[in-house]
């Protein structure tokens, strides 16, 4: 699919502009509400970086419903489940790398227990049984996790560093405060998009899951068992969850809770289109810099902790004008 | 007496339309509900009034809600305990505001008041379906309990965002809310609302509406296509699913735990919802009432077998084992039956009518 | 395939055909629909393209072309479920606008599917009953007290769907969920629910695809009672040339959405781009 890119380059820039504008007019009528372009820019800074984690649970999702239509609702806690087992791994006394690659391995074992015992026995049932055998075993992992390792707050701290730094000194009064950590977080976000690109377009199994996803009639004449690709996108829709895990739990400590902010990620994957990868982090882009914005702006007039729904509401209404989301294919119905 | 239909030929449309059209049926239906009616009031200890059978009645009028909703018209909603919170909190807006008018009647104009708000969330199903109106339901879920906790307008103020029954009688001296309600009385009229309003929603998927809702929810094109509005279709289900749903979230504050904050309504409330009726049988009554019973019971069972095989095991451990097993067996049920108990119960019955002369 | 051997070779066909059909002699004058210069696109793909022709009171109008041709884009056209770029619809003497498939509906027009498409998880009898809902008037509370009007109006409903039932003999399977029937038998339940709505205008897509030879006479002889006794017209879409000759009025060909012929049956057999047409496409 050919992308513009035009449009790209103009729009996002033309809409913050403009969202800025706006509430600089309003602050210009209201002194309830603070606005300086600089405080403005650091709270969608700090939100589009908010975004990226979004964008990594949105991702593992997109891979599992791109190659097999399955919603796997489970994602968000598969994140907690890797994050607990290798903070669980570390406290062994493991270093990081070590639990990191132990963990990657276990995950890639439940990714195999989950075709086998969910999975395969399922296939050919309706998207919708799926989708519910999936917020089973969203339960299952919620309790296995915690049965495991306890469900006290842990800390998992792999060094990185938190020091927020200043930027464009100059150009604002007083800078710009970023978060260092969530600049990182951003950079091996992109890092592992990267590496997921490269997967599919280079390798002879990624090749074979792209085939799968546009059809999979196709899959089976590379030669690739169904059940095989299964367990290879779960696995790695797994190995994305470590990931996601590793960098959420070093921000806000490993949890349950994790597991219900990993619900985020769905708003982020309507909102993007379900089957697309650049839509998952537009997607999750526009809702970490939304609801940031929102709740730092709009709290004042509406109460605070808007955030608990303002990705989903925003989303929703997204819907409403492009059913299919951002990026996700026209659905054109035939009888 | 053999379990047989054969003899009871149904001479007229009327008696073959019936919601059960086995005699036997129709009289072990009446027996249960007499027995639960007159007897068990005598022999009940409160707790399994309060702890079992109140949140069973209170679950069930849910279930059924959902069920209309997803079961009968196929649209998966994920914002059952935001509309479980309307209920409540209307409730106690309504009789706060009107301490006069009966109890009943604010039950079911918080039930009204829901269905508009089912309605208003319902309107993104006109254009988008499955997973993705799914998650759009959740914006209910999220939106509502935001509303009721930042609001302190809906609790009156109270300090600790909580709001408490205040008693309130069915008639005469006969309280179902409050502290002067008695457990019986709350079992008593939990039993015969619940009733009638199971009785409505069967009656509504036995007739025009609810063929109009299976239409959409097997095929939505077609069923457009000999003249079913989408539109009128969809959000009549969301109406009358979130008018039970209200109603249930109404008797869980008012008579399970009388008091409540928004927060019992949170997210986990939908999916255990969304549990009884897949484990109960969607598309079915009788599986809403079957798989209440079961969600009910999973947890009292599970934290007590342990002790009584002898072993201690600690809170929160139980709590994250039920998780795993709730989890466990909502896969299983998919595997073993995607329709549920009620279809389980429904073989059940179809081997019962061979035995015992099998051919 | 027969249908084609019948077409290419209309020579040696034409003296069997003599008296077999009840159609020639019949003939029709109020044009119940008229299709206009219909042409619609899917993004690059032309599925129509300047399509005009009539569908008369009664008759029982043929609609046939290869795969691909457009012939079901044009029954979805007809009942208001794919827009036209370009075109007018004339139903009953009045330019239709654009509309929802409900709407068509509501003005008398049916359909069958392709693909059968039934309500699966419901039984024979409820989906024959889906038919009826157009003509249904009680309102929700009335349903939910059920006993009363509600009761009386399901009961009248119920006796209709009953005639239905026994004109296409499937009364053992009244109770039986859809999806546990035999692909034949699906065809038929379908055909029924679309009786249930009264239809003046009844579309059937490749009504007799995929049957035995049995099934098939079963279902000729139903479309030929179906417009006889209740005087519904009818559009099919057949690929089975013999029975487009036998049971059709008149026949119109489409081919790579454009209109080929248009005539009584036996013309359109010997028309010159019918036969290449058939012949193109390499059967
Ligand atoms: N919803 C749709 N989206 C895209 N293309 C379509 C759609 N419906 C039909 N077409 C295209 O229009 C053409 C005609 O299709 P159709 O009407 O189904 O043919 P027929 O019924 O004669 O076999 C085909 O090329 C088909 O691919
Ligand atoms: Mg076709």
């Amino acid at each position: 699919m050919p992308m513009r890119i035009l449009p790209w380059l103009i729009i996002p820039p033309a809409a913050i502009i403009g969202l800025g504008l706006l509430l600089q007019g309003i602050s210009a009528i209201d002194s309830q509400l603070y606005f300086t372009w600089g405080y403005f820019l650091e709270v969608l800074i700090a939100g589009t970086l908010q975004g990226v984690m979004y964008s990594l649970v949105a991702l593992g999702f997109v891979l599992i419903f791109k190659a097999s239509s399955i919603f796997n609702f489970a994602q968000g806690s598969m994140v907690l489940f890797a994050a607990l087992t290798m903070v669980g791994l570390m406290g062994w006394g493991l270093h990081w790398t070590l639990a990191f690659l132990a963990t990657a391995g276990v995950m890639v074992l439940l990714a195999m227990a989950i075709e086998r015992a969910v999975l395969r026995p399922l296939v050919n049932q309706p998207h919708i049984i799926l989708f519910m055998a999936t917020i089973g075993i969203f339960y299952f992992l919620d309790g296995f996790g915690q049965t495991l390792w306890g469900s006290d707050v842990k800390q998992l701290d792999i060094g990185i560093p938190r020091t927020p730094i200043f930027i464009f000194e100059e150009t604002f009064e007083g800078g710009i405060l970023v978060n260092q950590f969530d600049v990182i977080a951003a950079l091996v976000g992109g890092a592992l998009v990267a590496i997921l690109a490269i997967f599919f377009q280079k390798t002879r199994i990624g090749r074979a899951l792209r085939a799968v996803a546009d059809d999979h009639q196709a899959a089976l004449s590379v030669g690739i068992p169904l059940k095989t690709i299964w367990a290879i996108v779960w696995s790695v829709a797994g190995i994305v969850a470590l990931v996601t895990g590793v960098m959420w739990g070093s921000k806000m400590g490993v949890q349950f809770t994790l597991a219900l902010i990993a619900l985020k990620a769905l708003p982020v994957l309507i909102l993007g289109g379900l089957t697309s990868i650049p839509g998952a982090i537009v997607g999750g882009l526009i809702i970490g810099a939304g609801e940031q914005i929102a709740e730092v702006f709009l709290s004042t007039y509406i109460g605070s902790a808007i955030q608990d729904w303002f990705a989903y509401v925003l989303a929703m209404l997204f819907l409403l004008i492009r059913p299919q989301g951002l990026f996700g294919e026209k659905i054109i119905e035939r009888v | 007496m053999f379990y047989r239909e054969a003899g009871q030929y149904k001479s007229d449309y009327a008696s073959d339309q019936a919601i059960f059209p086995i005699r036997q049926d129709r009289i072990g239906v009446l027996l249960i509900f007499l027995f639960a009616l007159l007897v068990i009031p005598f022999i009940a200890t409160n707790y399994l009034l309060n702890s079992i059978l109140v949140p069973f009645l209170v679950f069930s009028i849910a279930a059924i809600g959902l069920n209309i909703l997803t079961g009968y018209c196929g649209q998966v909603s994920l914002g059952t305990g935001g509309f479980m919170a309307c209920g409540a909190f209307f409730t106690f807006k309504l009789t706060t505001w009107m301490p006069e008018v009966n109890i009943l009647l604010i039950f079911l104009m918080a039930g009204f008041g829901t269905a508009l708000v089912g309605i208003a969330f319902g309107i993104p199903s006109l254009r988008i379906k499955g997973f993705y109106l799914a998650i759009a339901t959740l914006a209910a879920q999220f939106f509502l309990i935001w509303m009721f906790t930042q609001n302190p307008w809906w609790t009156n103020y109270n300090p600790a965002g909580v709001i408490t029954a205040p008693p309130r009688a069915l008639f005469g001296n006969f309280y179902i809310t409050g502290i002067e309600a008695t457990p019986v009385n709350k079992y008593l009229f939990l039993l015969c609302f619940t009733a009638a309003l199971a009785l409505v929603a069967k009656n509504l998927v036995r007739s025009a509406l609810g063929r109009a809702w299976m239409a959409i929810r097997d095929m939505d094109i077609a069923a457009e296509i000999i003249g079913i509005r989408p539109m009128a279709a969809k959000l009549s289900a969301f109406a009358v699913s979130s008018f039970f749903i209200g109603i249930s979230g109404a008797a869980w504050a008012f008579m399970y735990t009388a008091s409540v904050e928004a927060l019992a309504f949170e997210v986990t409330r939908s999916f255990q919802v969304l549990f009884m009726i897949i484990i109960g049988g969607l598309g079915s009554i009788l599986g809403s009432f079957l798989g209440a019973a079961f969600i009910v019971l999973l947890p009292i069972a599970l934290s007590n077998l342990p002790a009584m095989v002898g072993l201690r095991l600690p809170v929160d451990l139980i709590a994250h084992l039920e998780f795993m097993i709730f989890g466990a067996l909502i896969v299983f049920f998919l595997i073993v039956e995607p329709n549920g108990l009620a279809r389980l119960w429904q073989i059940g019955k179809e081997k019962l009518r061979r035995w015992p002369f099998p051919y | 395939m027969s249908a084609v051997a019948t077409a290419a070779a209309p020579n040696q066909n034409q003296q069997e055909d003599g008296g077999v059909t009840q159609n020639t002699a019949r003939v029709f004058d109020e044009v119940l629909l008229e299709v206009k210069d219909i042409s619609l696109a899917f993004g690059g793909v032309k599925a129509l393209t300047n399509i005009s022709f009539d569908i008369r009171k009664g008759e029982i109008r043929a609609i046939i072309g290869p795969n691909g041709a457009g012939k079901t884009s044009m029954l979805n056209v007809i009942n208001g479920f794919y827009h036209p770029q370009d075109g007018t619809i004339t139903y009953k003497g009045q330019v239709r606008r654009k509309m929802r498939p409900h709407n068509a509906a509501k003005q008398g027009i049916a359909r069958t599917f392709q693909n059968v498409a039934l309500f699966k998880g419901m039984s024979t009898l409820d989906n024959i009953m889906t038919g009826r809902l157009l003509k249904m008037r009680t309102n929700m509370l009335l349903q939910a007290i059920y006993w009363g009007p509600n009761q009386r109006e399901e009961i009248r409903h119920r006796e209709y769907c009953e005639q239905i039932i026994d004109f296409l003999e499937i009364q053992a399977i009244r109770k039986t969920p859809v999806g546990r029937l035999p692909y034949g038998l699906q065809k038929r339940v379908e055909l029924a629910r679309a009786l249930a709505m009264e239809p003046e205008l009844l579309l059937l897509d490749e009504p007799m695809a995929g049957m035995n030879v049995e099934e098939k006479e079963d279902m000729c002889r139903f479309v030929l009672d179906v417009n006889e006794e209740f005087g519904t017209t009818i559009a099919l879409i057949e690929h089975d040339m013999g029975v487009v000759m036998d049971i059709s009025d008149r026949v119109v060909v489409l081919d790579y959405g454009r209109k080929l012929a248009d005539g009584p049956p036996d013309e359109v057999r010997r028309d010159e781009e019918v036969i290449r047409a058939y012949l193109g496409v390499g059967h």
